[in-house]
């Protein structure tokens, strides 16, 4: 046999150890050693979790590694569930030459689906990811008295398809949402025809359940089909709030129609919180770092989190802005919530668990549990903490390269400037 | 007599309790000098409103109040060289050049913003002309004196800068809605270089008529005011520095080039987004990067901001300063901080930096503020845990030996709610 016969083979062994290497960081994991927080349970000093086809596998301090696993050392890191943000428009989000895909045209837009134009090639994901938020709901608008559905997704896909957790994860309304010089320009105005389209849809749906039954013909409105799942109460109702009146008008209309409502706040949430826990309405809690009205104590946002957490309010962390591209700051509010009283564990709740069940997705993510989708990160320090980095995001089982728009600028540029000294 | 002797007693109590607000000792902290190390277990002297000594074996001038900050972390003042807080108005949308505009004009010391922001322990700022215009107004950079007259709050010893923009700002501004120059990039470098080649001349003009008279000369025509031109010669005189709002890496390069034609004190750069990608450009020219961590994309203009471009910045010897531009996130601006260690390995004390010493050097106080040393003044923060861990938060805000913000009297935990 001559050395080029033998190169060759060598290369062949090669080439088929590395495919099989490759295919094994689809299949199978294994993080070795790290503190495990898996948020549902005790956290577990040199923990182990293995992950097996997209999964979570088994959690605990005592796992042999399969031979076909890929082993990752997370010896003095932190492993994490991956952050869920509850209201987002990554994947929808505009970069150079493209418009941003949310806040359609129109008042009253029920019928509205981001999953329409969901983009997996969208930057603002890799951008989100790499550092530690792994599911996000995006929202297809925020601006119109009744806007668009919600759809709760992993970031790590190459077909929308393969992103969705659920599709129609809540329906958006903003009691807030008043028009320049149109109707609805007053709060009041906003009230009354939320009302009047929720009542409408209401009849419709009746009149449709009359037409079935009789076996008559029978014309599909799509606007008002779109309100009968959050009429029954099978999707939830998110409302969109900025102050107290507008708080006040969105739990009069979940009150009024029995729907499953969710509050989202950035301000004045304090006032209900009676309410709120009396009726058990979660709350999205996007004020933290909103500074408060004028004669409110300096720290009372700051302070809200913890308050909420006393009265056993169920509540999630957003940043308020859903049009932010800055999805990843989901850090910053829970961090300032805990430098004003809440606890660790509580604020990591918040930003994983919690907006997982308030989407109703918390089967499939928010906790490292057995059985659910595998998205962890292995964190060098508490994932609150502003200067702890995400070292290994997993997503859908899957290892995430450390790659984005931002990434490859600062490789790009760094070289530059270096060479350039 | 009675009535003057209360007077006089009056006069000395109020004489006796303000310069005794001056005097402080802070004891017991670990004290975060910023240039010179850390000291556990320190302790720092404020004698009228100046730093008097700081170490950790050091006497306690007798009769002076000592607060004891055992546990707690003492850091210098923070400083936000661009910020909008306090002000009546921002923004002359009025004409692409107005520095006929001092923002000191629109100072007012009893707005909430103030206490607000000294809640982050932050004690200096700049606080700014809105970007709407190609050459904007005056900045006044004040100490965040809380409700005092307003003298007390501008630092009237330093040089203040003039506001100047380029970019998407102007050119929406006037080119869009007014249908006016600027509508280009070259429209904004027209006005701006038009108002400094008019303003060479007024000053020429006026050096010519101040000599001719000086010189006996008669039948003089006395050149007419000018007001906008009055500042832009200020300027050209380097009585008055430049911030300019920029964006681009091309438009970084071209006001540095344009200032240094002109022999012009650029000492800023805000919303310097792009500043990573010519960070080697920075360094020499010795301008300041100012600007966010991470509003990457807030619009299109920030569509390149780079969170991991400050570790370029700062191997490159940019002088990085974080700056806040809103209310918001003036008020934590220690955890905005924070967040460059999320993206870049830089050392914590480089980090430290970039909010206190090189802002303090941006503004051109770095032997005033921005560090605790000896003679500089007592400002000071105290946190609760070590500043860039991000559940800190800010205790005890000190101004020249004053208490301007204190956690157990300003918190919510204090009872003070809203009525």
């Amino acid at each position: 046999m001559s050395l080029k016969h033998i190169k060759s083979i060598f290369l062949v062994v090669l080439t088929v150890m590395s495919v099989s290497v490759l295919a094994g960081t689809q299949d199978v994991i294994l993080i070795k050693n790290g503190t495990v927080v898996p948020v549902a349970g005790e956290s577990i000093s040199e923990g182990n979790v293995l992950i097996k086809d997209g999964k979570i596998a088994k959690i605990g301090p005592n796992i042999t590694a399969p031979p076909e696993a890929e082993v990752i050392d997370a010896s003095g890191n932190y492993v994490y569930p991956g952050m869920v943000h509850p209201l987002t428009t990554v994947g929808l989000t505009a970069y150079p030459g493209q418009r941003s895909d949310v806040n359609e045209k129109g008042t009253s837009t029920p019928q509205i689906d981001p999953y329409d134009a969901l983009n997996p090639e969208d930057p603002c994901i890799k951008v989100t990811r790499i550092e530690g938020v792994t599911t996000v709901v995006a929202v297809s608008g925020t601006r119109s008295p009744i806007n668009g559905k919600a759809v709760a997704m992993n970031l790590e896909g190459r077909f929308a398809e393969e992103m969705v957790i659920q599709r129609y994860t809540c329906q958006i309304f903003n009691t807030g949402a008043k028009r320049r010089e149109k109707y609805p320009s007053t709060y009041p105005g906003v009230m009354s025809f939320i009302h009047k389209k929720l009542y409408e849809a209401q009849r419709y749906m009746e009149k449709k359940q009359k037409k079935k039954e009789e076996n008559e013909e029978f014309n599909q409105d799509l606007e008002k089909e779109a309100l009968i799942p959050v009429l029954k109460g099978q999707v939830p109702a998110l409302f969109i709030t900025y102050d107290e009146v507008t708080i006040r008008n969105a739990l009069k209309i979940i009150d009024e129609f029995k729907l499953d409502g969710i509050i989202h706040a950035t301000q004045n949430i304090l006032k209900f919180t009676d309410q709120l826990a009396e009726k058990d309405i979660p709350v999205l809690w996007g004020g933290t770092s909103n500074v408060p009205d004028k004669d409110e104590p300096y720290d009372l946002n700051y302070h809200t989190a913890s308050i909420l957490a006393e009265k056993g309010i169920k509540f999630a962390f957003t940043q308020g802005r859903p049009e932010s591209r800055n999805a990843r700051n989901l850090p910053v509010p829970a961090s300032l919530s805990v430098a004003h009283g809440l606890s660790e564990e509580e604020a990591v709740k918040a930003v994983t668990l919690a907006p997982a069940e308030i989407m109703g997705i918390e089967e499939q993510v928010g906790s490292l549990e057995k059985g659910k989708t595998a998205n962890v990160v292995i964190w060098s320090g508490k994932p609150i903490q502003m200067s702890s980095k995400a070292q290994t995001v997993i997503v859908n089982g899957k290892i995430i390269p450390q790659k984005s728009i931002q990434t490859e600028l600062r490789d790009e540029y760094k070289n530059i400037v270096e060479k350039r000294q | 007599m009675r009535k003057k002797l209360s007077l006089f007693l009056a006069i000395l109590f109020l004489f006796v309790t303000t310069s005794l607000a001056q005097n402080l000792v802070l004891k017991g902290g670990t004290i975060l000098t910023i240039t010179q190390g850390t000291i556990k277990n320190g302790t720092i002297v404020i004698e009228d409103g100046k730093i008097a000594n700081v170490g950790k074996d050091i006497p306690i001038p007798p009769g002076i109040k000592v607060i004891d900050v055992s546990g707690k972390y003492v850091m210098p003042g923070i400083i936000d060289s661009h910020t909008h807080i306090a002000l009546t108005d921002v923004n002359e949308a009025t004409d692409p050049v107005t520095p006929q505009i001092w923002m000191k004009e629109a100072l007012e010391p009893s707005d909430d913003s103030l206490l607000k922001t000294l809640s982050g322990g932050v004690t200096t700022v700049k606080t700014m002309h809105g970007s709407a215009n190609v050459i904007g107004g005056v900045n006044v950079t004040i100490k965040l004196k809380y409700n005092r007259p307003v003298e007390e709050l501008i630092v009237d010893d330093v040089r203040q800068q003039l506001k100047m923009a380029l970019g998407e700002n102007p050119k929406r501004l006037y080119g869009e809605r007014k249908n006016q120059i600027p509508s280009t990039r070259m429209g904004n470098a027209h006005v701006m270089r038009k108002a400094f080649l008019k303003a060479k001349e007024y000053k020429e003009k006026w050096e010519k008529y101040k000599k001719a008279k000086k010189e006996g000369k008669e039948d003089l025509s006395k050149p007419k005011k000018d007001l906008k031109m009055e500042t832009l010669k200020m300027v050209l005189e380097k009585d008055l520095a430049i911030d300019c709002h920029v964006y681009r890496a091309d438009e970084i390069v071209w006001v540095i080039n344009f200032c240094q034609k002109h022999d012009l004190p650029l000492k800023q750069l805000s919303h310097c987004v792009d500043g990573y990608k010519v960070a080697d450009v920075l360094a020499e020219s010795g301008v300041s990067y100012g600007g966010w961590i991470d509003w990457w994309g807030f619009k299109e203009e920030a569509y390149d901001g780079c969170p991991y471009g400050y570790e370029i910045m700062y191997d490159a010897g940019t002088n990085i300063v974080i700056n806040s531009d809103s209310l918001t996130e003036g008020r934590f601006l220690f955890l905005n901080a924070a967040k460059v260690l999320k993206y870049n390995d830089i050392p914590k004390n480089e980090v430290l930096k970039m909010i206190t010493l090189n802002p303090a050097e941006a503004l051109e106080m770095e032997d005033r503020v921005g560090s605790i040393e000896v003679g500089k003044d007592g400002d000071i923060a105290v946190f609760d845990k070590y500043p860039l861990n991000s559940t800190t938060k800010c205790l005890m805000t000190i101004i020249e030996g004053e208490i301007f913000f204190d956690y157990e009297k300003d918190s919510v935990t204090a009872g003070r709610r809203a009525q």
